[in-house]
């Protein structure tokens, strides 16, 4: 029997009992996928429930509403807006006397308990709103203005009136004033303008992400710039005009390496070469642009030559056959293909960059910037590292503050995408 | 022919490899790939308006020999072209000669359609646009339409041309090919295979078409079906392991095959 060839009889047979076996082994195959996959969702699904869920507060905080008079003697001494004359103001001292008049402080002690209930920023909001408006001038209006962080954080119940004074970040006096202004209706809950419109600031209740979007964007601007035609510039010339030989294969090695180099090696090496030999500026968009495009090389020629080897080589054929010059061959028809899956490349890398703080903290953009940078020569700061800075901060009302800067990130990140795929979807002809 | 002892090739060629009026000349062609002898001393003419076809059993060389008449072999590095390979008279492998011209002057059909990723219109006018052979949008109309019609394809596609080439059947595409070959006006059009991917009524059309356009210019074409090289070529050569075994005219190689080999081919006892 062991020698003999099976005859057709015994191979059915055979076969019928090995199926059984085979059907167990693909549907567990299949139970597996299933598993893997539903699990993946899942832990996407708990993601983004506590990032949103704890995160979307962070866009709202606590304001109180208090009447001001506007009077133009006292806000613009000088009567000309500008931003001397309304620094020499009293616009502080307005806010001030318009909440004493509700919560009546008596002594000393009490009323500089009761000034800090108002953030700080209230003499810019005042100066801003004249600014905007002078014919607010001699009304008496209803001006909506910050709470302090702490007093913010106590609203929401992070400070709890049950903790001993002494233990608390507030004392019984304020806590007094606030229901008192809660009685009069004048504590609300609300979108927070700061947010979105607010720079980097040491006062929680202010502090937003405006400065760290734009570096951000500028950064990555730069990024694009530099990496994307050099990639493609770089994968065109391995895959298409140069000879395949050892030079060639060392530098594709070591372009393959390179992807693997952790960031912040790179961002040492930004800090080596661009600040200490070139003498650049430090935490400016452009170095940081340069370090992360440097950081997106490998990611975008790695991708661009798996596109461009995608090129179904008859097109080539066709194209050389009716005399199409290298060049054209190149910008005529392997360009055109391959473009989709180079942009995918692209974004992919945009998107590693966008999310990158390591290389940044050593060229220095983790300084504590306030302006909202205006080109990419201004000292700035990016999300990510915006998002590391405000996590490191002791005052409670940066962890919400850091959720809302980290849904902002996510939504950069997750249009960057979207517009990936609309953008492949466009270029990749359906014929 | 009197010089018939200059070459060496021919002591294993049987029949008349000339031509009275040669319009390309290849001479003791060899080539490899790396160590490997593709095509081994092969010598033949090929006339003005004359479809030849070149048979023979798979891998025998046909198609990289035909490569050898528009330097398409040039694309792959391990490919080395040696002898003399001419065109009225010019030296194709010339160092001075430039393949962008050439190219233009040869045509080339490939084994599957090709047809580029664009509009049929964009395809056809394609060759015409990067050679500069339009003086106007008007002229170029005129190219795109001249060609599609001596490709046969003018009548189905004269409403949709800017729709994607890739949109038409097999054998229409084949013909789009063919009429983008022939819309930069070359002298010769070589075809590998055309007709391989296609269903029969698409092999006629395409034989048809072969048939009128060897009125105009030289049609080398390479196929695997004995019966298209008796269909549509006037002369035959057979090859077999790189060698040129027998060349001459179809009737005759078909009828009266003069070398055992060919007659073992044609009887189907090899290939």
């Amino acid at each position: 029997m062991n020698n003999k060839f099976i005859t057709p009889l015994e191979a059915s047979d055979k076969v019928k009992k090995s199926i059984a076996k085979r059907r167990a082994k693909d549907n567990r195959l299949k139970l597996y996928g299933r598993v893997a996959i539903s699990l993946a969702v899942c832990f996407l699904l708990i993601l983004f429930y506590s990032i949103f869920s704890k995160g979307y507060s962070g866009f709202f905080q606590y304001y109180v509403t208090l009447d001001i008079n506007f009077d133009r003697e006292r806000i613009d001494p000088k009567g000309d807006l500008s931003d001397n004359s309304l620094f020499d103001g009293e616009a502080s001292k307005i806010v001030n006397e318009s909440l004493f008049s509700i919560i009546q402080p008596q002594g000393r002690k009490a009323k500089k308990q009761a000034k800090k209930i108002v953030s700080s920023g209230k003499d810019v909001r005042i100066a801003k709103m004249v600014k905007n408006d002078p014919s607010l001038f001699g009304t008496t209006t209803k001006v909506k203005f910050a709470l302090d962080d702490d007093i913010d954080s106590f609203l929401r119940g992070y400070i709890k009136r049950e903790t001993p004074e002494s233990e608390r970040r507030i004392s019984n006096k304020v806590i007094e004033y606030i229901d008192k202004l809660n009685e009069e209706g004048r504590i609300s809950y609300e979108f927070s303008d700061y947010i979105l419109s607010g720079s980097a600031s040491g006062n929680p209740e202010m502090a937003g992400i405006k400065g760290a979007f734009i570096g951000s964007m500028l950064t990555l601007s730069v990024c694009l710039l530099i990496a994307f035609p050099l990639g493609v510039a770089t994968a065109i010339y391995l895959e298409e005009v140069a000879k395949k030989n050892k030079i060639t294969e060392f530098i594709e090695v070591n372009i393959n390496n390179l992807a693997a180099v952790p960031s912040v090696v790179f961002g040492i090496m930004g800090l080596a070469i661009f600040i200490s030999i070139f003498g650049m500026p430090r935490s400016i968009p452009l170095v940081g642009g340069m370090v992360l495009a440097l950081m997106t090389l490998p990611t975008i020629i790695i991708s661009s030559r798996a596109a461009i080897r995608a090129v179904p080589p008859s097109v080539r054929d066709a194209a050389y056959g009716i005399g199409a010059s290298k060049l054209q061959v190149i910008f005529h028809h392997v360009i055109p293909l391959a473009m989709p899956g180079m942009l995918t490349g692209t974004i992919i890398g945009m998107a590693q960059a966008l999310g990158e703080t390591a290389p940044l903290l050593m060229i220095g953009m983790v300084a504590f910037i306030v302006d909202v940078p205006n080109s990419i020569l201004d000292p700035g700061t990016v999300l990510p590292v915006q998002i590391f800075m405000w996590a490191d901060f002791a005052e409670r009302m940066f962890i919400q503050k850091t959720s809302a800067a980290i849904i902002v990130l996510l939504g950069f990140l997750i249009s960057m995408n979207a517009l990936a795929v609309y953008l492949r979807k466009r270029l990749e002809r359906r014929w | 022919m009197s010089n018939i002892n200059d070459f060496k090739s021919l002591e294993l060629t049987v029949g008349d490899v000339f031509s009275k009026n040669a319009r390309i000349k290849a001479r003791n062609v060899n080539v490899f790939y790396g160590n490997n002898k593709a095509i081994d001393n092969v010598t033949i003419d090929i006339g003005s308006k004359e479809v030849i076809s070149f048979i023979g059993p798979s891998g025998c060389g046909k198609s990289t020999f035909l490569r050898c008449f528009n330097r398409m072999n040039d694309t792959i590095d391990s490919c080395v072209v040696q002898g003399e390979i001419s065109i009225d008279d010019e030296n194709i492998y010339d160092k001075k000669i430039d393949v962008v011209p050439l190219r233009a002057r040869i045509g080339m059909v490939f084994q599957k359609p090709n047809p580029f990723p664009k509009s049929i219109y964009d395809n056809v006018a394609y060759g015409p646009r990067i050679h500069g052979l339009s003086e106007n949008k008007e002229h170029l109309d005129v190219i795109v339409e001249e060609s599609l019609k001596r490709a046969g394809l003018w009548q189905e596609v004269s409403d949709r041309l800017q729709s994607p080439g890739t949109g038409l059947s097999g054998g229409q595409q084949q013909r789009l090919c063919i009429a983008r070959a022939i819309a930069v006006s070359p002298e010769v059009i070589l075809m590998d295979e055309p007709c391989s991917a296609l269903d029969p009524i698409a092999t006629a059309r395409i034989e048809d078409l072969i048939h009128e356009l060897g009125n105009d210019y030289s049609i080398v074409i390479v196929t695997h079906s004995m019966q298209q090289a008796a269909r549509v070529s006037k002369r035959t050569a057979y090859f077999h392991l790189g060698k040129l075994i027998e060349v001459g005219k179809t009737k005759e190689i078909f009828t009266r095959p003069q070398h055992h080999q060919t007659e073992a081919y044609i009887s189907g006892k090899i290939g």
